[in-house]
């Protein structure tokens, strides 16, 4: 697929002709440069944005022509996002946050429940009446991590999930999502420009001025980067 | 609690300046109509209460070409045995001329309005007595209640004062009676007979010549709403008698044509208010959503539609009004009930008469209520057009 902003003499290729797949439960690193079109590659997928040529299958469905409403659909139960700033609700507390996406879904099947493993699994069963704006940033993230698993969907996407944090609440962070990967054999595609902090992953897939590269060898990546 | 309408209770509840700015706007709304029906509907109600009970009565019979040749005491009787009917009265009207000599001076009044009264039945039917603020009603046929304003026109007139009363007969001539002041009359608000002097019935008619005629019989009801049934009563038990039989709102329709007029201009200006505070509320919902932006961009990544977004800032205007409807509601009444219970006049003017309307009450609520659904309609568009891409770099 493709993407271009503006037009004529103003044109920018965001995404050059990419082409790629990846499979379920596979966890797969996005990097690049800043401005290198990684962010742009995400909203794609998350279908945030639509792509100026091309298409974008998830679970074997062609997204391209969906309605609005068939795509929120779709974002809300077969994609879960985590972004930089966490970007919780801050009039909900740590609990409804976890349970808005389920909400929207209106499938409130032991939703609470749900939400509450998830919740522990984050190690924030403490936290769940606070305000979303009374919880520090590290635990913002992970709160942004229960929500995006809870209505347990095919691909997690994250959006530099560490970029907002210290280093050490970082390294939290990436054991954590590794960690929920694996257990709920979960597909993850993480955007960072911080490749080394995850150390080793199934994928990574590096975008440079708008193109793809694939490559497994973390080291080589980090050069890439 | 629906997930849309609690994000609209904390989007809106978390701002609070926000929440009370649009709720007073409402408030503000609803207060103007009530503060208006309560000063202007109410000067109207006391206008035709006045006109009521001190001329008119709830249901008012003449003839419709001359003067009542029936007899007075036989249709008094006749209405008095109808259960809704508290009382009934002659009465009888001229122009006088009146003079009368003070500290030797003679003042002379012309074209004053002479009302005759049945001093017995009168006080029954009408509060025309309650309006006497120096000595007595009329009680014989050689007494005369001046109004204030003719008392003051005379020199100063005051109770036991002897004056000459001249009017033109039937029949062209000029008739002259000595009358003694008994009674000095003044009404709030000039509504009574304070430009007029009130003498005893048989007084007038034998100045006027009319022995046994009557110009009018004033009904007071016990159940005003009962004045058409009376009135349609009376006309079918009188079908050949060219009596002319009206309501108060029939017979006070000349006086209070223009005010209603004027009253229909106010509720419009009221009405404007309330949407003027419409226009209130949409800059202050737009203000909302531009505050969530980026609220509103997550809530669509996670899967929230176009719709789901409309309806958390409709509720957010559903909130606004049933909080401002409420308030607004609590204020006018209880404005209404200062003004009920302070019996409120302006500047010794004639006291109000203040009701509580409660079709009016709840009409208007629920006009305001709607009002700020409708003004939430635009902001709340403006939010679903929002596209989620964009809302997120809104950080």
């Amino acid at each position: 697929m493709s993407k271009i902003y503006g037009s004529d003499e103003n044109k920018v290729k965001a995404l050059d002709n990419i082409s790629f797949s990846i499979e379920k439960g596979e966890f797969v690193l996005i990097v690049g440069s800043s401005g290198s079109g990684k962010s742009t590659l995400l909203n794609m997928i998350g279908l945030l944005d639509r792509p100026t040529n091309g298409k974008v299958f998830i679970d074997g469905t062609d997204t391209t022509n969906l309605t609005d409403d068939k795509i929120s659909s779709f974002r809300n139960k077969k994609l879960g996002f985590i972004f930089q700033f966490s970007n919780l609700l801050t009039d909900l507390t740590v609990l409804e946050n976890v349970l808005l996406p389920r909400e929207i879904a209106k499938t409130n099947d032991s939703a609470e429940k749900n939400a509450r493993e998830l919740l522990t699994a984050v190690g924030l069963d403490d936290q769940i009446n606070k305000r979303a704006n009374k919880i520090s940033g590290g635990q913002a993230q992970r709160v942004a991590i229960a929500r995006g698993l809870i209505n347990n969907p095919s691909i997690v996407l994250a959006d530099e999930p560490t970029g907002n944090l210290d280093s050490v609440t970082s390294e939290k962070i990436i054991q954590l999502m590794k960690s929920m990967a694996k257990k709920l054999n979960q597909t993850f595609i993480v955007v960072t420009h911080d490749r080394q902090h995850f150390g080793d992953v199934d994928r990574v897939i590096t975008i440079k001025d708008g193109k793809a590269f694939e490559g497994n060898l973390p080291s080589e990546m980090g050069v890439l980067a | 609690m629906e997930y849309r309408l609690r994000l609209a209770k904390r989007m809106l509840f978390n701002k609070k300046g926000s929440l009370i700015g649009a709720v007073l706007a409402v408030t503000i709304g609803i207060l103007v109509i009530h503060v208006n029906f309560v000063i202007f509907q109410g000067l109207f109600d006391a206008i035709v209460r006045d006109i009521s009970n001190y001329r008119n009565g709830d249901v008012l019979i003449t003839d419709e070409e001359d003067y009542i040749d029936k007899s007075d005491q036989a249709l008094v009787n006749w209405f008095e045995r109808i259960p809704y009917v508290e009382a009934a009265t002659p009465r009888l009207s001229s122009t006088a001329s009146i003079n009368m000599t003070k500290f030797g001076t003679l003042h002379e009044e012309t074209r004053i309005p002479i009302v005759g009264v049945d001093p017995l039945r009168d006080i029954r039917a009408s509060t025309v007595h309650e309006t006497v603020s120096d000595g007595q009603y009329v009680f014989s046929r050689n007494s005369i209640v001046l109004g204030s304003n003719v008392a003051r026109d005379l020199g100063g007139a005051q109770v036991g004062d002897s004056l000459k009363v001249k009017i033109v007969d039937r029949y062209g001539q000029d008739q002259i009676k000595r009358l003694v002041v008994t009674g000095i009359a003044k009404s709030p608000g000039g509504q009574g007979f304070d430009y007029s002097v009130v003498v005893h019935i048989d007084t007038l008619r034998d100045l006027m010549n009319r022995d046994g005629d009557t110009g009018s019989i004033m009904v007071k009801l016990n159940d005003p709403s009962k004045a058409s049934d009376v009135k349609n009563f009376f006309l079918a038990a009188f079908p050949n008698d060219d009596f002319l039989a009206e309501t108060i709102e029939e017979s006070a329709e000349e006086q209070l044509a223009g005010f209603r007029s004027g009253i229909a201009m106010i509720n419009m200006i009221g009405y404007f208010g309330m949407m003027s505070s419409a226009f209130a509320i949409v800059t202050i919902q737009m203000m909302l959503v531009n505050g969530k932006t980026r609220e509103i961009g997550v809530m669509r990544s996670i899967g929230a539609t176009r719709k789901d977004i409309l309806i958390i800032f409709i509720f957010q205007g559903m909130i606004i009004g049933a909080i401002g409807a409420g308030v607004g509601t609590a204020a006018g009444l209880g404005y209404t009930f200062y003004a009920k219970e302070t019996k409120m006049s302006f500047n010794n003017s004639l006291p109000l008469e203040v009701s509580y309307n409660w079709e009016k009450i709840i009409q208007t609520a629920v006009l305001s209520f709607i009002l700020a659904i409708i003004a939430s309609l635009y902001p709340s568009y403006r939010a679903t057009k929002l596209l989620p891409v964009e809302a997120m770099r809104t950080v």
